[in-house]
């Protein structure tokens, strides 16, 4: 190696470690590389080993590793002999002259890198090692004596080479676990590391004996690292003499600066690997964590959770529970009890959650899986040999009630200083907290659910607000536990009761936004309570509606307003006209957020959707509908006439709700679009509310009422219908209008009832089919003239083949038009139009005019060759239908014949290009399905299928023609059974050639 | 059916101990109350500094008797607007997909960030739900207002 080259590199290195800017580091990095994989890079570690610098003599070391790992391959023996006894002697100088230990941890990983490649040269590597640094000189292999004492060599070391000698036992195992160990290639390896087990407990049982001089820390480290080797490999070669520390371990509890390490070691293989600790192992920790030093450690705990030897005593001591939870269960003497009544101690440690108690979330888990295990064997073991059972139901008790103080919300100005870190990690601890009490449940059902009760009760009439709201929320978490056995009814009747309503009604004047909060997802977690307790319910719905215009409550309060009068429809008909005043109030005053009306509005809509009487129900409803029905006229109003606007007027400034305050101010007609939008879901709502909850009674041999044209339910229909309409020709550029008119539409499909949203059939087509292809969200209206079709067929069924000329015609004429400016959605949903239609009445199709029906049958095919996913499945499924037709009308089928001797060769052609390699992975389903009905209703589908395999278009020369005929083959023979999936993927997979994987 | 078990139970401990911040899972209770560990509750927040900050969302994950052999099912409840949610609601994602990325050493915890992230970056080579999708792939602007309502309507509380 030249001395230019060596000090290049050197210049190299100092630019790597001092600043520069980034695309300097990336050359100077690539050059490095460069030199350290070229013929010289061996030379070059040896030349700059010898530097006096620290950081180039770290580049050699890595060099050797590099090198090591690239071309170990191209080492004779001796050279490896050679370079293993370079490199240790390298290490004994480096080790004398002073040299940084990060240098000499990756000197020791060059050497295990040796040992990985060359491990039959040296396979008792740390003897050799350990004989090389005793005597101070790198020694040939050939040198180890058999025979030698490792343990007479080993109390010999000095400090630094015990320092050495165990950072090399600690690289050894780390780096030779993270080679693959059933592998051919590093087996031997893995067996040869084994061999030096007993040399590893040799120099570690002295190594942890040596604290005065800084060896015991890593030599517990390097300890760990065995035992997490051990577990993995689980040969007990190794675990055997590996379990013959853990007293010598155990003993560095008491020194003081090595407790942290200690502690963490034991806490790691209690949680990871608890078996092994033999029972005598377990006898000595139990001893340790029972001692009064142990207590001392605890006191200091729960005095300073925060207190890092502290909180390391408490993991280990909630690792022992966890590891032993079933003796400690089911054991009913004074020391385990004693434990169990610690841990549970741990749920109630002084200081906030979770900023200055870092030890309650670790404790509580040990909680759960406690009283998980304590459900466990309530189910499998006998009731009467459960000694032990009151025992545990009294330490569970107590995690409970120090649960229900842990999580009370702090003081407003504590709270404020928490960051968000803390403050996410509070709510998180009490989700623990809440699924803790679910699992108790299990175990003590209703007492339970009083105790909470009765603690809530005390906390009001004591006026302690954190402490009711912390039984508030317990209460919620068992809103799902409990049943509706009269039993827990008892008990949360005496919850929703006088002082609770009265509580939220002011009596008491303001109180903690927290408390009122929690109150009223209680009322909403208790839906059914309420159900069962129509008289309750009013006060309930009462207090709910007061939060409305909160813009904190609002929201939450909305929603329970909405699921409760939902549910509660039947018991609440006599309150829809208090509702409707109730809302003409509060947006007479205020601007609500959009989601919470529209809540309301669906609450109200549901009410009346109950009320028996149907000119009451209707005329209610009017009244509802009119506030809206004003909205939209307000609106339109507004857009011609720009000055109207007065932004003072809640009626004005709703449409705002949208604009945030860094832009301009919008334009009016954009304030009048959004009114519309909101009066828009305002209707769609009320339509999703009146829907009937009961199940449909369906007869399809119902003659259709006629409509009671004039009637005041049509007048109603054709009135929401106009407003629609007008809203729609008013803002003709917005597809949100569209959007929202295809939802009040659906609410209406599904309901077999009539009623104000469910409008009669022609009106529905009329809307439809007047909307030209352009106009926006012309997708959405296809897909919703879909869900139209559909409620036909759930019909009467005499007005349903002229409907369907209708919309058929309109969706082929769309295309036609769009003429192959079809966005994706159009496509899909066109065709899945269609698919529907031809399916029940291909007569209707088959009458279209066609030059359309062949527009879009080419159409169908061209999309069934592209990429796009949804669009190509749609023609899939829409050619599987129409190939497996089979009419009762002879013309039909004559008709349907002959258009199949037209188009069965383009469609088997784009079927086998996809089949071919063309196709996704996860398209090919629904291709097979395809090819399956077109083998098993065509029968020349073979020809096709044949001309298509060979002709020039076929996307894949991979393939050759046997394999083609082959699979032609197949496919016609299985007839369209389900094999034919696995035969299409196999050729498919052929197409695509070997090498893929996934792709696609 | 021993390993799926023991597997879910180890899960369950995985995730006690370490979830990240505003998600939740949990087994469903049945009748008895005791723990079905093979349909877990889940709530997968949307992702700070996204316009899916301050959702949350709430997924079923089922867990097949071959678990982990094969890959648990996910389904939002209810279905999500998103390109990559099916209208039932079930979530195509390759690391829940048997025959491409799942492993059986994926946690529970990286299936639900996994889920997270898809939430903000769709994949659209696999669309699941023509609306989605679509307005995904033609007009980004309404697709992110769409999604700020979906937001508003599942705030997380």
């Amino acid at each position: 190696m030249e001395v230019k080259c060596l000090d290049e590199v050197e210049e190299l290195i100092q630019i790597l470690y001092s600043p520069n800017p980034p695309s300097v580091y990336k050359l100077a990095q690539d050059r490095l590389q460069t030199l350290q994989k070229s013929n010289e890079g061996w030379q070059l570690a040896q030349a700059l080993i010898s530097s006096p610098n620290t950081n180039t003599k770290f580049f050699a070391a890595l060099t050797l590793i590099v090198k090591l790992n690239k071309e170990s391959a191209n080492l004779t023996e001796d050279d490896a002999k050679e370079l293993l006894q370079n490199v240790v002697g390298w290490l004994l100088t480096s080790m004398n002259d002073g040299t940084a230990n990060f240098v000499l941890k990756k000197l020791c990983s060059a050497l295990v890198t040796h040992f990985i490649y060359f491990s039959q040269l040296w396979p008792k590597c740390l003897r050799q090692l350990i004989y090389c640094l005793d005597i101070g000189r790198s020694m040939p292999v050939e040198a180890l004596d058999e025979a030698l004492q490792a343990d007479a060599v080993i109390d010999s070391l000095d400090a630094r080479k015990m320092w050495m000698a165990i950072q090399f036992a600690t690289a050894l195992v780390e780096e030779v676990g993270k080679t693959e160990m059933n592998s051919e290639k590093y087996m031997p390896v893995h067996q040869r590391l084994a061999g030096n087990a007993a040399d590893v407990v040799s120099l570690l049982q002295r190594g942890l004996a040596r604290a005065e001089d800084g060896c015991s820390e890593i030599a517990l480290n390097c300890y760990q690292a065995w035992i997490l080797y051990a577990q993995r490999a689980s040969v007990d070669a190794l675990t055997a003499p590996l379990r013959g520390l853990v007293e010598p371990a155990m003993r560095c509890f008491t020194v003081q600066e090595l407790f942290q390490e200690t502690a963490a070691l034991f806490t790691d293989v209690l949680q990871n690997y608890s078996s092994f600790f033999t029972d005598s192992h377990y006898v000595a920790l139990f001893s340790l964590i029972d001692s009064p030093w142990a207590v001392e450690l605890y006191n200091k705990l729960r005095e300073t959770p925060d207190d890092h030897d502290a909180m390391s005593f408490g993991l280990l001591l909630l690792a022992f529970g966890d590891a032993k939870v079933h003796q400690l269960m089911t054991s009913t003497e004074e020391a385990p009890q004693g434990l169990l009544s610690r841990l549970a101690g741990l749920t109630a440690a002084n200081g906030h959650l979770v900023g200055e108690d870092n030890i309650f979330v670790p404790a509580l888990e040990f909680w759960c899986t406690f009283v998980e295990t304590v459900v466990d064997s309530s189910f499998t073991d006998q009731e009467s040999s459960q000694t032990w059972r009151p025992y545990a139901d009294q330490h569970i008790q107590n995690v409970v009630i120090n649960s229900l103080r842990k999580i009370r919300w702090p003081p407003a100005e504590v709270f404020a200083e928490w960051d968000s870190s803390e403050r996410a990690g509070f709510g998180d601890a009490r989700k623990d907290v809440a699924d803790l009490l679910q699992s108790v449940f299990t175990l003590n059902g209703v007492r339970l659910v009083s105790f909470f009760v009765d603690f809530f009760l005390q906390s009001l009439q004591s006026l302690a607000w954190a402490e009711a709201e912390a039984a508030e929320f317990c209460l919620g978490a068992l809103a799902d536990c409990v049943t509706e056995a009269p039993e827990f009814d008892l008990e949360m009747g005496r919850v929703f009761s006088a002082p609770f309503f009265e509580l939220l009604s002011g009596f008491h004047g303001q109180i903690p936004l927290r408390l009122r909060q929690t109150s009223l997802s209680l009322i909403e977690r208790y839906g059914e309570f309420f159900e069962r307790h129509s008289e309750r319910l009013p006060d309930a719905l009462n207090l709910l509606f007061a939060a409305v215009g909160d813009p904190v409550l609002g929201g939450p309060s909305a929603r329970s307003i909405s699921t409760l009068c939902s549910s509660c429809r039947a018991i609440l008909t006599g309150e829809a006209q208090a509702f409707i005043t109730q809302y003409k109030t509060i947006r007479g005053s205020q601007v609500l957020d959009s989601i919470a009306e529209e809540r309301i509005i669906h609450a109200i809509a549901s009410i009346i959707q109950a009320i028996p009487q149907e000119n009451i129900r209707l005329s209610t409803f009017n009244e509802l509908y009119q506030i809206i029905r004003e909205d939209i006229i307000r609106a339109q109003q507004l857009k011609h006439k720009p000055a109207l606007l007065n932004l003072g007027d809640p009626n004005y400034a709703r449409g705002l709700e949208s604009w945030n305050n860094t832009q301009p101010a919008p334009e009016a007609e954009e304030i009048a679009l959004q009114i519309s939008l909101r009066a828009l879901r305002c209707l769609s709502n009320m339509a999703k509310g009146l829907q009937d909850t009961k199940e449909p009674s369906v007869n399809l041999d119902d003659e259709e009422q006629p409509a009671q044209v004039l009637g005041p339910l049509y007048l109603m229909q054709t009135d929401i219908f106009n407003m629609m309409y007008s809203v729609r020709l008013n803002f003709d550029r917005s597809g949100e209008v569209v959007e929202a008119i295809c939802n009040i539409f659906r609410a209406g499909f599904s309901e077999t009832v009539p009623g104000p949203f469910v409008f009669p059939a022609e009106m529905v087509t009329k809307f439809f089919t007047e909307q030209l292809c352009w106009c926006p969200s012309f997708g959405t209206l296809l897909s919703t003239a879909c869900s139209f079709v559909g409620s036909l067929y759930r019909g009467p069924k005499t007005n349903v083949p002229s409907q369907l000329s209708l919309v058929a015609y309109w969706a082929v004429n769309s295309l036609w038009i769009l003429a192959g400016y079809a966005d994706t959605e159009i496509s899909q949903n066109s065709i899945v139009l269609l698919d529907k239609i031809t399916g029940r009445y291909p007569e209707l199709v088959f009458k279209l005019p066609t030059e359309l029906l062949e527009n879009f049958f080419r159409f169908t095919l061209k999309v069934l060759s592209e990429v796009e996913p949804l669009p190509k499945g749609a023609a899939a499924d829409f050619w599987s239908g129409l190939v497996s037709l089979k009419p009762d009308d002879s013309s039909l089928q004559a008709t349907l014949d002959n258009a199949m001797g037209t188009l069965g060769p383009p469609l088997a052609q784009s079927l086998i290009d996809n089949i071919g390699g063309k196709a996704a992975r996860s398209e090919l389903d629904k291709l097979s399905g395809l090819l399956k009905k077109l083998v098993m209703h065509q029968p020349r589908a073979q020809a096709w299928l044949e001309a298509a395999l060979f002709d020039q278009s076929f996307p894949d020369s991979q393939v050759t023609p046997e394999q083609k005929t082959v699979f032609l083959k197949k496919i016609m023979s299985l007839r369209g059974s389900r094999l034919t999936n696995q035969v299409v993927r196999e050729f498919w997979l052929a197409c695509r050639g070997s090498n893929f994987t996934y792709a696609s | 059916m021993a390993l799926c078990q023991n597997r879910l139970q180890e899960e369950r401990k995985l995730w006690r101990k370490d979830h990240p911040f505003g998600f939740y899972a949990r087994p469903q209770k049945n009748a008895l109350g005791v723990l079905d560990l093979k349909v877990w509750e889940c709530g997968i927040p949307g992702k700070e500094k996204t316009i899916w900050e301050g959702g949350l969302f709430k997924l079923t994950v089922t867990f097949p008797d071959e678990y982990p052999t094969k890959p648990p099912k996910c389904k939002f409840v209810p279905p999500l607007f998103h390109p990559n949610v099916y209208p039932s609601g079930t979530v195509c994602l390759s690391i829940l997909n048997e025959e491409e990325a799942w492993r059986p050493a994926i946690t529970v915890k990286q299936i639900l960030l996994g889920v997270q992230d898809l939430l903000n970056d769709p994949n659209p080579e696999s669309p699941a739900q023509a609306e989605a999708y679509n307005l995904f792939k033609k007009d980004r602007v309404e697709y992110e207002k769409r999604i700020k309502r979906i937001v508003r309507e599942n705030a997380a509380p």
